[in-house]
């Protein structure tokens, strides 16, 4: 598929849409009685008014009830106005959970070969930014240009069954003050944005001025600093002002045009006989007229801002298509064997197709070994760890996890056959528990205290305000202490296996010797394998295995 | 075109001086001409406000009374023509107020910005970054435009809210008063009722918020910690915990607009509870039977203004809450606003006259630390010294020395003058200096090295190098070079702040590290057209590159906080750890040659 057709056809995020209105049937058709209910009551009013003043015009006068009744319209219409916009709200607010849950669905099925190569702030600007931006764009465009163009119709309608003359004066001005709003709106918009850049560089200068202050002080360079400076405030300036010139003159011309309609209306119902067929109101529709024409030109405005949020999502949707689009990581699961070794058997791979990390890598390690990879950086130490955690799968050959495939693993059987103690500690939002666990809540107690006891933690834990249940906070804890937090993460569950990285790189000696000594007393028993040379010296005899020639 | 764009920003800057910054009337008092404006047209407008309801009473009443037979055709022309002159009239008052308090605001922001930004340029090196000055300041800057949207909303809701209350009051008071009080009733009961759901909207709204910053950290989680949770088998349950916290999201945010948008309807029913009463009892003044004698016109007027007040009154709400936020930001601002720095100073125009430097038993360093102990050394109009040692060794300390930002002990002598004794602009006049950080902005290649000065530039483009780079990337002086340099190689960064040092060039030119990544072919050919342009300059270069030592006519090898002051052949005697580091980069063992 090449990159145009996926950009016009969208069909993840049509699918995700879809899901999302099939769920909510109930709602949308909701929403869409209460446009109509809105639209409709908005519209009453002035029929009240009309009757009202015709009474008046025939010498009757006006009864409670009638007061009451417009009164009572006008509120049953506001509320009905802001029950829709509620309900356009949550029903905006549905469409993004469903792409949000469609994209966090998506995370799973990822290689991991995507998050080593993008940012994850990238990545979550989707999730978040590009997320607000469809809710914008269904709720703050789709659905309320429709009720606006429902409010425009439904005027139009009133107003033909009222003054045939008086709806073709609107019917013909109508296409104009659109294309004016239009007009406007774009150059407005053309202005802010370079008001926004202008600002940018604005705002961009004094950091610059901070950084660069030595200089600016040897060789004298305040008042150039200042002049650029306001140069740049002049640009945003110059925007602001032409944005400003706009925005002054837009609603003085509706409104003019406005008068201009009812005038016009007026002189023709008070014409000779040839216009009263087409213009023929009596006083009461007169009223009620201009307050229509007063009403059909807010909804233009709107549609007009709702056309440009359309317009404006464009990027967001294709960003979220694009990522849903990303291949997904479907493994090779090779055939389980009856081994409780942990065999490589002629294994290439690379991450790209054309730069092989490994090349024809076998080894054998049996259960309780103590095993150190060692080669240069690069030589695709890591890598082994990638492959043995199942995060990637060899280009060729196989790998052994204890007679299985680790792309295989289960998710429930993942800790119990291997823990991996990371290079950094990750922590995780929620309690100090929570690091251990990981949010597992079938994991006892006894199984914590038991981690905790090897890490050797359980002391710093019982000095936390809360213990266990300390709300996590890096701070909390020493460089190495969390070193120990990730150890005991490794081993709650009681793995085969323990993967360590380059546990200590970023330690200093003394604090090196309590993360060993924790290390020490976790490996017992287990299956060890480093990429670290002192580590593995450090707890025992341990065998080496070269990577990389 | 460049000069064009600067002089003109120069004027404006004289336009808008401000004088007490620190005093908001100020900056009314800087915009009477564009506020006399707004005055007028703001009065014009919103009195004129009242034009639209009148004539449009006006018009129903002339097409009764023609209809009647009571008027002619051409007496509704004739109400037409007004009332479409009327509108004209008060929407082009309006356009201008509009355009006004905006002007006023958009001049009161760059008054504002410009103020701030001449404190913060004429500030204190050691202020702005030791003492956190520097993001005082730049917080300030960014609280302008609250300050200043806040007095804008300030003026325009004078005219809107306040002069139009009034005159709409009058209007109604004016027609039948009793009706106008009975009616007005119910608008502070509906303020009121508004203000009590207020506490409730604000926890909705808190709740939700809190809830939305919940989520966005669950997505970071989600996706930064993403292979974590693979290894350790945790992607289900994180999804499904992701799904609740959406879940939350989506409750939480449809209950907090459900509150702010109910909240208007409520509080309009109310204030509108007093249109039934118009109705009522105006239809009897119609008719003849209630306080005062109304015809169609008054009663269509007064409804229509009183619909108008009704719904204006939520707007006084609103000005008072403009005015808070923007007062919260002024005291932010207020304390840094400074009259502002005028100095037309430029070392540029003063003549170079031939000046050495002798640094006498010089112990020097940072915090009351000794990082150099005793340096002596002297070097005379038309040398080049060359300061060298390892690591950390103080070559850059040295050279801030001379630009009086450390503190020292023994006599530092520019041109026989001691150092401590010399006013700012003596030391500006006497050194030029360029450190191994390039310190670049961002502008072009000509604005770095002119800074705004008639200087030409391509000479110096050209003793640096720079117009060969130029033109292998098709680029002319005027290309930017990006944040910081960003655009250009370490190489290309350290040539152009060298080229804005000579460009500069006083009697004395301190350049430190000035060929960092800069190959050993161009730094030769740089050096020959330094000593060729600058005769009769005193040269004073750090580097740990030794190749053009022997050429130069002293060296101070820095050791240990000791310094040695030698020719480059006796040093090489002398200094055992000096013959080392040279000897090892004539075996070519240089690292940074590209």
């Amino acid at each position: 598929m090449t990159y145009n057709e996926k950009k016009n056809e969208h069909t993840h995020l049509k699918k995700a849409f879809a899901g999302v209105i099939k769920k909510n049937k109930g709602l949308l058709i909701g929403l869409i009685a209460l446009i109509v209910a809105s639209v409709v009551a908005s519209l009453i009013p002035p029929l009240v008014l009309e009757q009202a003043v015709n009474r008046l015009g025939a010498g009757k006068g006006v009864s409670l009830t009638l007061a009451l009744w417009y009164f009572l319209f006008i509120v049953i219409s506001d509320l009905l106005e802001s029950l829709q916009n509620a309900g356009i709200t949550v029903f905006g607010q549905k469409i993004t959970h469903g792409i949000r849950s469609a994209l966090c669905q998506k995370l799973s099925r990822l290689p991991a070969e995507y998050f080593h190569r993008n940012e994850s702030g990238k990545t979550a600007s989707i999730f978040t930014n590009d997320g607000d931006t469809i809710d914008v764009l269904y709720s703050d465009g789709v659905v309320s240009m429709a009720a606006d163009l429902l409010k425009v119709v439904g005027i139009l309608i009133v107003i033909y069954t009222r003054s045939l003359g008086l709806g073709l004066l609107v019917t013909a001005v109508t296409p104009l003050l659109f294309w004016f709003t239009r007009t406007c709106q774009r150059r407005s918009n053309r202005a802010n944005l370079e008001n926004r850049r202008a600002i940018a560089r604005v705002n961009g200068h004094v950091p610059e001025t901070l950084r660069c202050i030595r200089m600016i002080r040897v060789f004298h360079a305040q008042r150039h600093m200042e002049n650029v400076y306001s140069g740049y405030i002049k640009e945003s300036y110059d925007a602001v002002d032409r944005s400003n010139v706009i925005d002054s003159i837009y609603s003085p011309v509706i409104l003019l045009t406005q008068a201009a309609v009812t005038a016009a209306m007026m002189i023709f119902a008070a014409g000779g006989n040839s216009y009263r067929a087409l213009f023929g109101i009596s006083v009461g529709t007169a009223v009620a007229m201009m307050a229509y024409v007063n009403r059909i030109f807010s909804p233009l405005e709107n549609i007009g801002m709702e056309i440009q949020n359309i317009q404006s999502a464009a990027a967001a949707i294709d960003h979220i298509d694009t990522f849903l689009e990303e291949p997904e990581w479907q493994p090779e699961i090779t055939e389980p064997k009856k081994t409780d070794e942990i065999r490589f058997e002629h294994v290439d791979f690379g991450y790209q197709k054309d730069r092989p990390v490994l090349k024809d890598l076998s080894f054998d390690i049996k259960k309780g070994e103590l095993v150190t990879f060692a080669g240069r950086t690069g030589a695709g130490k890591t890598t082994v760890f990638r492959l043995l955690t199942g995060l990637y799968e060899p280009d060729r050959g196989t790998v052994n996890l204890a007679g299985l495939d680790p792309c295989a693993l289960s998710q429930e059987e993942r800790r119990r056959v291997i823990g991996y103690v990371e290079q950094n500690f990750a922590s995780v939002p929620g309690t100090v528990k929570d690091q251990i666990t990981l949010y597992d809540s079938d994991i006892s107690n006894e199984e914590i205290d038991a981690a905790l006891k090897l890490a050797g933690l359980k002391d710093v834990i019982e000095q936390l305000p809360d213990g266990l249940d300390t709300k996590m906070s890096e701070r909390l804890f020493s460089k190495g202490q969390l070193q120990l937090l990730s150890i005991a993460r490794a081993v709650v569950l009681d793995p085969q296996i323990l993967l360590l990285d380059e546990v200590t790189a970023s330690l200093d000696a003394k604090t090196e010797a309590g993360v060993i000594r924790a290390l020490k007393s976790s490996a017992r028993g287990r299956t060890v394998l480093t990429i670290s040379h002192r580590l593995s010296e450090a707890i025992g005899d341990a065998r080496i295995i070269e990577i990389g020639t | 075109m460049s000069d064009q764009k600067t002089s003109h920003s120069k004027r404006i800057m004289q336009k808008q001086k401000v004088v007490h910054p620190d005093r908001i009337m100020s900056y009314f008092l800087a915009n009477i001409p564009v506020l006399i404006i707004v005055t007028i047209s703001g009065l014009i407008y919103n009195i004129g406000m009242l034009a639209g309801p009148y004539f449009e009473g006006r018009l129903a009443q002339t097409l009764y009374d023609i209809i009647g037979g009571r008027s002619k055709f051409s007496d509704m022309v004739q109400i037409a023509f007004f009332y479409i002159i009327a509108i004209l009239i008060v929407q082009a008052g309006r356009a201008v107020k509009r355009f006004g308090v905006r002007r006023f605001a958009n001049n009161v922001s760059s008054s504002m910005r410009r103020n701030l930004y001449n404190s913060l340029v004429h500030s204190d090196q050691q202020k702005l970054q030791k003492e956190g000055l520097g993001s005082l300041l730049t917080k300030a800057i960014s609280d302008v435009d609250a300050c200043s949207e806040g007095m804008r909303k300030f003026t325009t809701e004078i005219f809107d809210t306040g002069v139009v209350m009034i005159a709409y009051v009058c209007m109604l008071v004016h027609y039948d008063f009793r009706l106008a009080i009975l009616s007005c009733m119910f608008t502070p009961i509906a303020y009121l009722a508004a203000d009590r759901l207020k506490t409730v909207v604000t926890r909705a709204n808190a709740e939700y918020k809190k809830s939305a910053a919940a989520l966005s950290g669950r997505t970071m989680d989600r996706i930064g910690n993403a292979l974590t949770y693979r290894v350790y088998g945790r992607e289900k349950n994180r999804d499904e915990a992701y799904e609740r916290s959406l879940s939350d999201y989506e409750k939480k945010s449809a209950k907090a607009n459900l509150f702010e948008s109910s909240m208007a309807p409520l509080y309009d029913a109310i204030a509108m509870l007093g249109t039934v009463l118009v109705i009522y009892f105006g239809a009897k003044n119609v008719q003849g039977t209630g306080w005062t004698a109304w015809n169609i016109a008054a009663f269509t007027t007064f409804l229509s203004c009183f619909t108008k007040l009704a719904t204006k009154v939520s707007h006084a709400a609103k000005l008072f809450n403009s005015v808070q936020k923007a007062a919260v930001s002024w005291k932010r601002i207020k304390p840094l606003m400074k009259d502002s720095v005028e100095d037309s100073f430029d070392p540029d125009k003063v003549p170079v006259r031939p000046q050495g430097v002798e640094f006498s038993d010089v112990t020097c360093g940072y915090d009351g630390e000794k990082m150099l102990k005793h340096i002596s050394f002297e070097a005379k109009p038309g040398q080049i010294i060359g300061v060298t040692g390892g690591v950390a060794s103080g070559k850059s300390l040295l050279g801030r020395v001379l630009l009086g930002e450390v503190p020292y002990e023994g006599a530092v002598t520019i041109g026989g003058k001691d150092l401590g004794s010399m006013t700012e602009r003596e030391k500006l006049e006497a050194v030029s200096y360029s450190g191994h950080d390039p310190e670049l902005l961002s502008t072009s290649f000509f604005d770095n090295i002119s800074l705004g000065s008639d200087i030409d530039v391509d000479r110096f483009l050209q003793m640096t190098c720079l117009d060969e780079d130029l033109k292998n990337m098709h680029r002319s002086a005027d290309w930017p070079v990006g944040e910081g340099g960003a655009m250009l190689s370490g190489g290309q960064q350290a040539r152009l702040s060298l080229a804005r040092a000579l460009a500069h060039a006083r009697s004395i030119l301190v350049l430190d590290d000035p060929f960092a990544s800069v190959d050993k072919v161009t730094e030769t050919k740089i050096l020959k057209e330094i000593r060729r342009e600058f005769p009769d300059r005193t040269i004073i270069i750090m580097t740990h590159r030794l190749y053009h030592f022997p050429e130069f006519d002293c060296v101070l090898y820095l050791h240990n906080g000791h310094g040695t002051f030698l020719p480059h052949d006796k040093m090489l005697e002398k200094e055992p750890g000096y013959r080392a580091l040279y000897e090892e980069q004539a075996k070519g063992g240089d690292y940074d040659d590209i």
